[in-house]
């Protein structure tokens, strides 16, 4: 884990510590950054208020974020991925663990100076209209108000409710209330970006758009963290994922990598299959679809790839196409879970 | 302090929002129908009724409006999940909670100011007399008000809206009567009855301490010492029930 956190709790690792008076001039070496986010054996235990009976809600979770990167956290319903970021925002305090966000703890309001925050459903003052909401949010983070006011302009514009800014938040939709969410998240120029389902909400364009500014913040230097149901978009967007089923992080690393063991089946596509070939592929164990007038045959390695090409060729069976169907992160994910025997809840 | 200022004008927003300004519209027409129903009936002595039923009536409203506005603020925040956009910015806990009771407090401050100016206005147009002591009598029901929010505040930090209003009502009710409590538990009880009636009575706000209503209503001057002692007294019982608040809001987890 983060060997750079000390046992002070207090005191950020990776700052230069007092010297004193005659003390030797210590030598110059770098010091390696802090990582924006780190949790060391972080476990969260709930009680029943009615039974007292404990529920674990995060166990032994170990994670680093590098500085700049997309980070997804995925889970089934209830796999704790919204308590890991309570822990991570101070709105929950881990039952054993360590956290350390920019080397602070959480609990330190100074750690949330730099930090922007999404929660899943947002829900803001439906008093207030979007430009009051933003100038709360820039008074909540210390920013002057000009500045503020400014950011803000910027941001409803960008996220396209410049139109809507004077608007009672009462009459917003699902999917502007998401866009505010993001535009609160974004005001103070995070260096963390924690989002809990930003997609949510979003129809397709929204969702690209969004795509758009959490690339546009990652080419900024912003680490991002965000949770996400929606598999596909995550694999589009994140350098690394974690799987968390039951508390517990399964699975860590690059989304490459994940996907390593890459093709996954060829599906050859073909015209006119004659009766005898069709059996001879089925009895050989391939699998033959029938799509209309075409056959999908699926083969698993690139030997049998091979000779079902030089059969087909043989057989005079027009080709259509050869594509390599590669592992998913959806297929991944599921194949994490089954191999953890499911989901826990 | 910017931080728990900026929570402090959103409640305000928030509240006067909500049309709780009615409230003075309602009070204002009771008042002018009340001084001029009573003036006939009272024997010459509808101003002073007038003032009385007025400074009193506006007393116990401010009083239910901050109990009952104030035993669903915090839970709503919660309710509604607004806090953890809030809490997820770089704010103290009990800065938080402060922003929240200066705007309750100041809300209901308000309130309670217009309706005053109301029974002074009505008592000026109706008897010709302006009620100059109804202002000093306004600011220790402020100071009064102040307690009431900052348990209500504490209440809410950690129990339901219904326990809040409940408690807080109880506490108010009990510290009108923290006299007569202590006075009752020396009339012979057994000495431990007479150990916790004390406990009991050195710990309920003492409400009475802010009532002048009766000096108001006689036009006896108010001396300056009594001011002084009321402020110091409500001043330093809200600071320690904040603290309380804060430490107990402190520890709250939000799941």
């Amino acid at each position: 884990m983060d060997d750079r956190m000390t046992q002070d709790s207090k005191r950020p690792v990776g700052r230069t510590a007092r010297r004193w008076p005659g003390s030797p001039t210590p030598r110059l070496r770098e010091v390696e950054p802090l990582a924006p986010l780190a949790l060391a054996s972080v476990s969260k235990t709930y009680r029943n208020p009615m039974t007292l009976r404990p529920f674990e809600a995060v166990r032994d979770v170990s994670l680093s974020l590098e500085r700049g990167e997309i980070f997804g956290l995925l889970g089934p319903n209830g796999a704790g991925k919204t308590t890991t970021i309570k822990l991570v925002l101070g709105l929950a305090r881990p039952s054993s663990g360590r956290i350390r966000v920019d080397g602070r703890d959480p609990m330190d309001p100074g750690s949330r100076r730099r930090l922007g925050y999404l929660p899943e459903n947002p829900c803001f003052y439906d008093h207030l209209s979007a430009l009051e909401y933003l100038e709360l949010t820039g008074d909540l983070f210390g920013l002057p108000g000009a500045v503020a006011r400014r950011r803000a302009q910027v941001l409803l514009d960008r996220l396209g409710l410049a139109g809507h800014a004077r608007k009672p938040l009462r009459k917003y939709s699902k999917g502007m209330t998401q866009r505010l969410g993001l535009a609160q998240a974004l005001l103070n120029e995070p260096a963390l970006l924690i989002l809990d389902e930003p997609m949510s909400g979003l129809d397709p364009i929204g969702r690209a758009e969004v795509k758009q500014l959490l690339r546009e913040e990652r080419a900024r230097g912003t680490t991002i963290l965000m949770s996400s149901h929606v598999l596909a978009e995550t694999e589009s967007i994140c350098d690394r994922v974690g799987i968390l089923n039951g508390g517990r992080l399964l699975d860590v690393g690059p989304v490459p990598d994940l996907l390593a063991s890459g093709v996954r089946e060829w599906e050859i596509a073909a015209d006119g299959l004659p009766d005898r070939l069709l059996r001879d592929l089925e009895s050989a164990g391939h699998r033959v679809e029938r799509v209309g007038a075409r056959f999908i045959v699926r083969v698993e390695s690139p030997q049998a790839l091979q000779g079902v090409l030089r059969e087909l060729c043989e057989a005079r069976v027009f080709i259509h196409g050869v594509e390599a169907r590669r592992r998913t992160l959806e297929e991944h994910f599921v194949e994490v879970l089954g191999r953890d025997g499911g989901t826990d809840r | 302090m910017r931080r728990a200022l900026a929570i402090t004008r959103n409640t305000i927003r928030e509240v006067l929002r909500e049309r709780v300004v009615l409230v003075l519209a309602v009070f204002g027409l009771a008042m002018a129908l009340g001084a001029q129903a009573l003036a006939p009936l009272a024997l010459g002595e509808g101003r002073k009724i007038v003032i009385d039923f007025g400074l009193a009536g506006s007393s116990i409203l401010a009083t239910l409006l901050a109990v009952f506005l104030g035993s669903t603020l915090l839970h709503k925040e919660l309710e509604r999940r607004t806090v953890y956009a809030v809490m997820a910015k770089p704010i103290r806990r009990e800065e938080f909670l402060l922003g929240k009771f200066l705007g309750l407090w100041g809300t209901s401050g308000l309130l309670l100011a217009g309706m005053t100016g109301i029974v002074i206005a009505a008592v000026t147009l109706f008897y010709a007399t302006t009620p100059w002591g109804a202002v000093p009598s306004l600011g220790l029901t402020v100071l009064e008000l102040g307690i009431v929010t900052a348990l209500v505040t504490l209440f809410s930090a950690f129990t339901t809206p219904a326990l809040t209003a409940f408690f807080a009502l109880a506490m108010v009710t009990a510290g009108h009567f923290a006299e007569d409590l202590r006075y009752f538990a020396h009339q012979g009880a057994a000495p431990v009855v007479k150990i916790l009636c004390d406990a009991v009575y050195w710990m309920l706000p003492h409400l009475e301490v802010f009532n002048i209503r009766g000096l108001v209503v006689h036009d006896v001057a108010v001396e300056p010492a009594r001011l002084l002692f009321a402020a110091a007294y409500g001043l330093l019982y809200m600071i320690g029930v904040l603290a309380l608040a804060g430490a107990v809001f402190r520890r709250r987890e939000f799941r």
